[in-house]
């Protein structure tokens, strides 16, 4: 304990690694079952669950989680993905959201520091942070290790996973808890906004050409990983924010994507 | 072998409960190609999802030799429309075609590695890679098992997807607009491959678009718009279509 206390850096830079490894390998779940928009519309409505769970002196983070997948669940009822109106409802819902939590901040008589929540925070990380990134390892990897046919299955051909007998809504709504988990993780190395950088940018340089999702998760999760730990370094050295130096990097790193068109 | 018989089959979509299918009635008999032609929206594809046992009519019944459907559904496989299917998914061929025992075991041993099922049953994993080695045969696409399913051309992965579906007991397949968007050799090499699964005395019932030369592959013709407009084989289907004239149904052209 006192080797941590020596190396102040120590904690982010673990905190850095799992969030770095655990979005990619979520974010290629999400994008082969074109589930990324409602991951960006998740991240959004979290805000007003830490603001509501602050206030009733629960955890923010269970609060995040919880308001997080109500907005997944709240769009699915709304609209459905083969409407034509999908992204115009998701969006819609999602600016609604977000304008709620911060409405509830000065309603609720709450200090939320805004711009951690948002943009991430990383060189306060503590040990709390670190558990949650540890559930929420350990919640994505025993999907993986449990459900890994099945998400294939459904990620591959919905209808077909549904008449074979697998409960596809069931699936989705685990996929949903597992998401809100992992962006509520994520929240201290680069915020609840930025997350979707390191879920979506590793993932599609991972994904290409990869022969199944467990070596494009693999693939991904080493990208991730060189990008959180790369921007890490960036932001100690010049002294920037981590978050925002490692969304930056997301965007450089796409040069390198070949087939992006 | 199996005999399938649908007497008027109804079905309203639950959503705007407009009328999908009238009074459908027909009989799939072994050994034979069957084609189901209409056009868009004439409820080709929820006539098979019927057929199959995924949804329910609201009217008439269906037995394979007899029986309820429900109760052998099993010996009924659906190979599903090419825009159902998320071809980018970071998938093998064999990989796929694979999934095929899910639907008929579904088995509760779902480890990426497989370790567990070989462990728990050695024979019956090899058995298992010995059909999957089959079905790639049997469609001729053994040499592209280890290819990514979206390296490979229209026509072979729609072969891949049809190994999926011989991955079943089933002795009755439903073919969901298999030859849509394939080039003519394309869809003249999927129909042979077809040909040669009835010859083995399994029904294939295939849905289409196509009124052109490719209709003589088949042995007989069912044409739908809600209800069934005729049935038979191809040339008595021609002449019917040819002496009322028609070339379109209810207005929607038969020949898109």
């Amino acid at each position: 304990m006192s080797f941590l206390n020596n190396n102040w850096w120590l904690l982010p830079l673990i905190v850095t690694a799992f969030t770095g490894i655990l979005c990619p390998a979520m974010g290629t779940v999400l994008i082969t079952h074109k589930r990324l928009l409602q991951v960006n519309l998740m991240s959004h409505c979290v805000l007003p669950g830490l603001a509501l769970a602050m206030a009733l002196g629960i955890h923010p983070s269970i609060g995040g989680v919880i308001s997080g997948v109500l907005g997944a669940l709240i769009a699915e009822s709304l609209t459905s993905r083969k409407s034509e109106n999908y992204e115009a409802v998701m969006n819609t819902i999602l600016a609604g959201m977000l304008g709620f939590g911060v409405l509830l901040i000065p309603l609720l008589g709450i200090r939320i520091d805004l711009e951690a929540v948002l943009f991430g925070d990383l060189l306060t990380a503590n040990f709390g942070d670190l558990l949650r990134n540890l559930i929420a390892f350990f919640m994505f990897t025993s999907l993986m290790v449990f459900g890994y046919e099945k998400i294939i299955y459904v990620g591959l051909d919905p209808e077909g996973a549904s008449a074979s007998g697998i409960q596809v809504n069931v699936l989705n709504i685990i996929l949903s808890f597992t998401t809100a988990l992992v962006i509520v993780s994520s929240m201290s190395a680069v915020g609840v906004i930025l997350v979707i950088a390191l879920l979506s940018t590793p993932t599609l340089l991972g994904v290409s050409k990869a022969p199944s999702l467990w070596v494009a998760m693999l693939k991904s999760s080493i990208y991730g990983l060189v990008i959180s730990l790369l921007g890490f370094a960036l932001s100690m050295i010049f002294n920037l924010s981590p978050g925002p130096a490692i969304s930056v990097l997301c965007v450089i790193s796409l040069v390198f994507l070949k087939d992006r068109k | 072998m199996a005999t399938l018989i649908a007497e008027n089959i109804s079905y309203s979509y639950h959503t705007n409960q407009k009328l999908a299918l009238n009074k459908v009635s027909l009989e799939i008999n072994p050994g034979t190609m069957t084609a189901l032609l209409g056009p868009n929206g004439a409820g080709k594809s929820t006539l098979l999802k019927i057929l199959q046992g995924q949804s329910k009519p609201d009217k008439g019944y269906i037995t394979i030799d007899g029986e309820e459907l429900l109760k052998s559904s099993s010996k009924v496989a659906l190979m599903p429309q090419r825009s159902s299917m998320n071809w980018k998914f970071p998938i093998t061929v064999e990989k796929l075609v694979s999934l095929g025992q899910i639907e008929h075991s579904k088995s509760k041993n779902s480890s990426p590695f497989q370790l567990k099922a070989l462990l728990a049953n050695p024979k019956g994993w090899v058995n298992k890679c010995c059909e999957l080695e089959a079905a790639l045969q049997r469609v001729g696409i053994s040499k592209l098992a280890k290819r990514r399913l979206d390296s490979l051309s229209g026509g072979q992965q729609q072969r891949a997807l049809l190994a999926k579906t011989l991955m079943s007991p089933a002795k009755i397949f439903l073919l969901d607009e298999p030859c849509a968007a394939l080039d003519p050799p394309a869809k003249e090499e999927f129909l042979r491959i077809a040909r040669q699964l009835a010859d083995t005395g399994s029904s294939v019932f295939i849905s289409s678009h196509d009124w052109g030369s490719s209709l003589g592959n088949y042995d007989k013709v069912v044409v739908l718009d809600q209800r069934v407009i005729a049935k038979g084989t191809p040339a008595s289907i021609r002449e019917k279509l040819e002496d009322l004239n028609i070339n379109s149904i209810n207005g929607k052209s038969v020949c898109d």
